[in-house]
């Protein structure tokens, strides 16, 4: 019964999404929607890599930039379809991926963190000085926006469904995955490796599988948000964004998907607080700008608090709970 | 149980957050201008400043100019009877924020131009969004991309290297100084900088002899110091607009390198000073006539102007205007002298037209000339050279 | 290259190298603790010199200002502690670190709105000359960076061998259970090194501050660095913090002297990263933390 109403609510809400661009048409309100959309799929894979698998990754942004830069070079420098300029950025961050969880197998906690976060700030570095690809400090523009045979996607309603479509599947998708074979074996990891390994999940596969499908779809997220703004430049796909996906994974809290997205989406939707809520006054839509980050840094503190008193944000499932708390 | 009920929870949270925004359109659509039927309604401006990250300390005093100059063109009558409204949006220092703003400016408050934005990265980033809806853009931000690659739409109010470098290369050549050492950051303003000054150096019969580079943010020089050190150089030259001007300064002192400092407007500022203290004194840079507006001429229309600015700027806000903020002050004035000579109402394209027909107008950087080909509008006349002297800037005349 | 440029690089390198040793001793106090990674500690860094600054230029003298400033960052060290951790103290692992990131925002963005976003000098702690030593020049300031390193991660060292505290900092690293089995009050132990990584990362950034400026936004950068020197030399060991941050100060040196300046952090990241791989306990430790 639960899980029926569960799902009929689901399916409500993907609805909604995707009928947003009938009743609104304002074009920011859609634009900021899209950057939710976005990041969405990042999150996705960073909660299968995190929440389910227990790695670490503060590197995401990087592989975000990774399919952000392929996907643009591919279709606006090479010329090459958008498919097919899509379908190499993902390629391209899964390999980068594999490439980063390959040497990194022997790490794990703090030291995959240092790992990851080394190589987000070594990509950084590298996006501003490969000019010849990425256009350098200056940034990349006129990318071209997304568009099949003669079809061109390039009203924010229409990149809105775009994004919103993709973003939904790979939710779908994810969900899918964490219910059946491969997620358990994710979640087995999680819990105890040598459990894992004793009961024939072969860690080292999973892991690096999980890493590459988790770096392929921030890849996907940026090829997305190439076309989509049509402009890139290094400064997008620094450690704060990964940090602060990497905060959102956290305070979603573990073996979930809709925590991680909806504080990705408070996250993303904080900064536009101020044009986005009725009735707000210019001098507090300033105001709220202004104080950004500390709304944030409250927001991630309170709320980590609260919910660990209410216990069992981070515990793998069967662990048990201090005395009082009431699951 | 908790699960459940915790992504329940989070589902009503992205519910609320959505309704918000659909809300939030619905009443905005709603409302167009407020104002009173007294007074004409008001032409929008919309800003995109850097109040937060990087650029911080650029748009803070920005964003200060333009309050003030809006005050000022409101106190007397506003524009042919309008006053003017300045929406100010923060960039954050981010590219895809300024975009976002962009659009926000653009179809929320339906502005007649934007003026913005603080750093290059981010005024490139808006170009697609006025390109699409024809909205004029007048950059504060110095990077020589902007007005290079022309678009009809943007404009620009800095010297852009292209200017400024061949003029500190002939100033550097005319001390007879010919083996030059350079140093200049991995940002965007040192890497356009540097580009330029390797193209140009030859001509201007000047050797780089040793050409490092730091990353913004750095906080020590010495190592690349010392290799410049090595290479026995004339003469140093500095390419950079943030903090570490200082620590080059004051890192050659304390190697003991005597050589003449030199670098660009980046380093006009009141902190480079403080921070590296006797090591800023014989510092020699580029910049316009901003600081020391007497050397327009004390006679001439462009010293008023110049110290109008300054003393209503100093009296409001407690300290001199820097650089940025006379970038800033030149982008209002140009928007606000184009919508005096639009006829009739005017409109973004109207006033992009005017824009582009500004001729002869004194701002605090210079005299502003723009054609359908030149849109920064200024010429190396407008610089001169600068040296720091007993802690202050005195104008370069040996 | 010269004898004496070769001096020259590495001065400047035991300069930076003294600064990371400081910083990452502060990391490694609290993760011998708690079994944590404390992204605040850089704005620790970041308040040691901006409250300097401020100090000095509301008048008050320089050693006073310094003293204040180590102990106001001690005290919110604590209070970082008190407030923002403990509470969430049965949460455990990485959803501590990212309260610490939390904190960090506020610091940051708090120090902007108090102090405002420019960068502000701070006058040196001793005036005169560069000092010759066989050809290189070292400014006075740079002495005073490495002599307070030097001192502060002997007197800590000190304490944690000798001193009853720190024999109950010891056991804490160890096992928190078995540490309160003995009578010792963990929570005590933990708030200790919260406030002793903030007078660290203080002091720090109040000795540096003369050579390099202070803004409010260097934190950051400087943990990273304080990050990665503390797992070079061996995450959780007091020796480790203080090697590895010197190792990184002169890796980066040598990295300017024969790479170049754009990608000194790069091959620094590359080099810790290869030790990372190789070493995973780093060059000093001897175990593998396996904590979070």
């Amino acid at each position: 019964m639960k899980a029926r109403y569960r799902q009929a609510l689901v399916a409500l809400g993907a609805a909604a999404l995707l009928a947003v661009p009938l009743v609104v048409s304002d074009r920011y309100v859609l634009k900021v929607l899209t950057f939710v959309g976005v990041n969405s799929i990042i999150v996705v894979g960073l909660a299968l890599l995190f929440g389910f698998a227990g790695q670490v990754s503060l590197g995401h942004a990087a592989f975000f930039g990774i399919g952000a830069y392929a996907s643009a070079y591919l279709a606006g420098t090479l010329r090459m379809p958008w498919p097919a300029s899509l379908a190499g950025a993902v390629a391209v961050a899964a390999l980068a991926g594999w490439a980063v969880a390959m040497p990194s197998l022997r790490l794990k906690g703090h030291y995959l963190a240092m790992a990851t976060l080394g190589f987000n700030e070594i990509m950084s570095v590298v996006f501003i000085e490969a000019k010849a690809v990425t256009g350098g400090i200056d940034g990349m523009g006129n990318v071209p926006f997304p568009s099949l045979g003669a079809l061109e996607l390039r009203t924010p309603a229409t990149l809105y469904l775009l994004v919103w479509g993709v973003a939904l599947l790979v939710i779908a998708a994810a969900a899918n995955v964490v219910r059946r074979k491969p997620g358990r074996a994710m979640r087995a990891l999680h819990a105890t490796e040598p459990g894992a390994a004793a009961s024939g999940v072969n860690v080292a596969a999973v892991k690096v599988q999980t890493f590459a499908l988790s770096a392929a779809l921030a890849g996907l997220a940026g090829a997305l948000y190439a076309h989509t703004v049509g402009f890139i430049s290094p400064s997008t796909f620094g450690l704060d964004l990964s940090i602060l996906l990497m905060a959102s994974v956290v305070l979603g809290g573990r073996e979930s998907l809709a925590g991680p997205l909806a504080a990705m989406a408070v996250f993303t939707l904080l900064p536009y607080a101020g044009a986005l809520v009725p009735g707000v006054s210019r001098v507090a839509a300033e105001t709220i700008q202004d104080w950004v980050p500390d709304l944030v840094g409250l927001t991630v503190v309170v709320v980590l608090i609260v919910k660990s008193r209410r216990g069992g944000l981070t515990r793998p499932s069967g662990t048990t709970t201090d005395a009082g708390d009431v699951r | 149980m908790s699960r459940v009920r915790a992504r329940f929870g989070a589902a009503l949270v992205v519910a609320a957050v959505l309704a918000g925004a659909l809300g939030g359109c619905g009443a905005k659509q709603g409302g167009g201008t407020e104002g009173g039927q007294a007074d004409k309604e008001p032409y929008r401006i919309g800003a995109v400043v850097s109040l937060t990250g990087t650029y911080a300390g650029l748009g803070v005093p920005e964003k200060k100019a333009i309050e003030l100059q809006r005050d000022a063109v409101n106190a007397s009558g506003g524009i042919n009877g309008h006053p003017v409204e300045v929406i100010f949006e923060d960039d954050a220092t981010d590219p895809a924020k300024a975009a976002a703003a962009a659009t926000k400016l653009i179809d929320q408050d339906g502005v007649l131009a934007i003026i913005g934005a603080t750093g290059t990265a981010q005024t490139m980033a808006m170009r697609s969004e006025v390109q699409r809806a024809g909205v004029p853009q007048v950059s504060m931000a110095g990077g020589s991309v902007i007005t290079d690659q022309l678009d009809p739409m943007v404009f620009q109010t800095p010297w852009p290297n292209r200017i400024v470098v061949p003029f500190v290369l002939k100033a550097i050549a005319g001390k007879g100084l010919a083996k030059v050492a350079l140093i200049s950051d991995s940002g965007g303003y040192g890497k356009d900088g540097h580009a330029i000054i390797a193209k140009e150096a030859p001509a201007a019969g000047i050797t780089i002899v040793a050409d490092e580079t730091f990353n913004p943010g750095d906080t020590d020089m010495s190592s690349q110091l010392t290799k410049i050190r090595a290479a026995k150089p004339d003469a140093v030259l500095m390419w950079n607009a943030g903090k570490e001007a200082a620590l080059i300064a004051k890192g050659m002192k304390q190697l003991g390198m005597t050589q003449p400092l030199f670098g660009g407007p980046g380093n006009g500022r009141k902190e480079f000073i403080q921070g590296a203290g006797d090591g800023a004194e014989g510092f020699r840079f580029a910049a316009g006539k901003i600081l020391v507006p007497s050397a327009y001429g004390t006679d001439t229309e462009a010293y008023r102007v110049a110290t109008e600015f300054i003393d209503s700027y100093t009296q409001k806000y407690g300290e001199p205007p820097d650089i940025f903020a006379g970038h800033a002050y030149d982008a209002f004035l140009i928007v606000v002298d184009a919508l005096k000579r639009v006829e009739g109402e005017p409109t973004p394209a109207k006033l992009r037209d005017a824009i582009e027909q500004t001729k002869g107008l004194v701002g605090v950087g210079g005299t502003f000339s723009y054609s359908p080909t030149d849109h920064n509008g200024l010429t190396e006349s407008e610089l001169v050279l600068y040296r720091v002297e007993n802690g202050a800037w005195v104008l370069d005349t040996q | 290259m010269s004898g004496a440029d070769a001096l020259q690089f590495v001065a400047s390198g035991l300069q930076n190298g003294a600064i990371y040793a400081l910083m990452a001793l502060g990391f490694t106090l609290v993760f011998a603790s708690t079994g944590i990674i404390n992204f605040a500690q850089g704005e620790f860094f970041m308040l040691g010199g901006m409250l300097v600054a401020a100090g000095v230029a509301a008048g008050v003298p320089l050693g006073a200002c310094v003293i204040g400033a180590v102990a106001m960052t001690a005290a919110i060290g604590c209070l970082v502690e008190r407030l923002a951790l403990r509470p969430a103290r049965s949460a455990g692992g990485l959803a501590l670190v990212i309260i610490t990131i939390g904190c960090s925002m506020l610091i940051k963005s708090g120090a902007r709105h108090l102090f405002g976003p420019d960068e502000r000098a701070v006058p040196p702690f001793t005036a005169g000359q560069p000092l010759r030593v066989a050809g290189a020049l070292i400014d006075p300031q740079a002495l005073w960076v490495i002599g307070l390193a030097v001192a502060a991660a002997a007197a800590l060292t000190a304490v944690y061998r000798f001193t009853k505290v720190g024999l109950a900092m010891r056991a804490c690293s160890i096992s928190h259970d078995a540490a309160r089995i003995v009578g010792i009050d963990t929570a005590r132990v933990v708030m200790l090194a919260f406030g002793l990584a903030g007078a660290l990362g203080a002091l720090a950034g109040a000795a540096v501050a003369p050579v390099t400026q202070t803004a409010y936004d260097v934190g950051a950068r400087m943990g990273l660095k304080g990050f990665a020197a503390a797992l070079l030399g061996g995450l959780g060991d007091p020796v480790g913090a203080i090697v590895g941050g010197f190792a990184l100060g002169l890796l980066e040196s040598g990295a300017v002297a024969f790479v170049s300046g754009t990608y000194k952090d790069a091959v620094a990241l590359v080099v810790l990263l290869a030790v990372l791989v190789l070493r995973p306990q780093g060059i000093v430790g001897r175990h593998l933390g396996e904590k979070l």
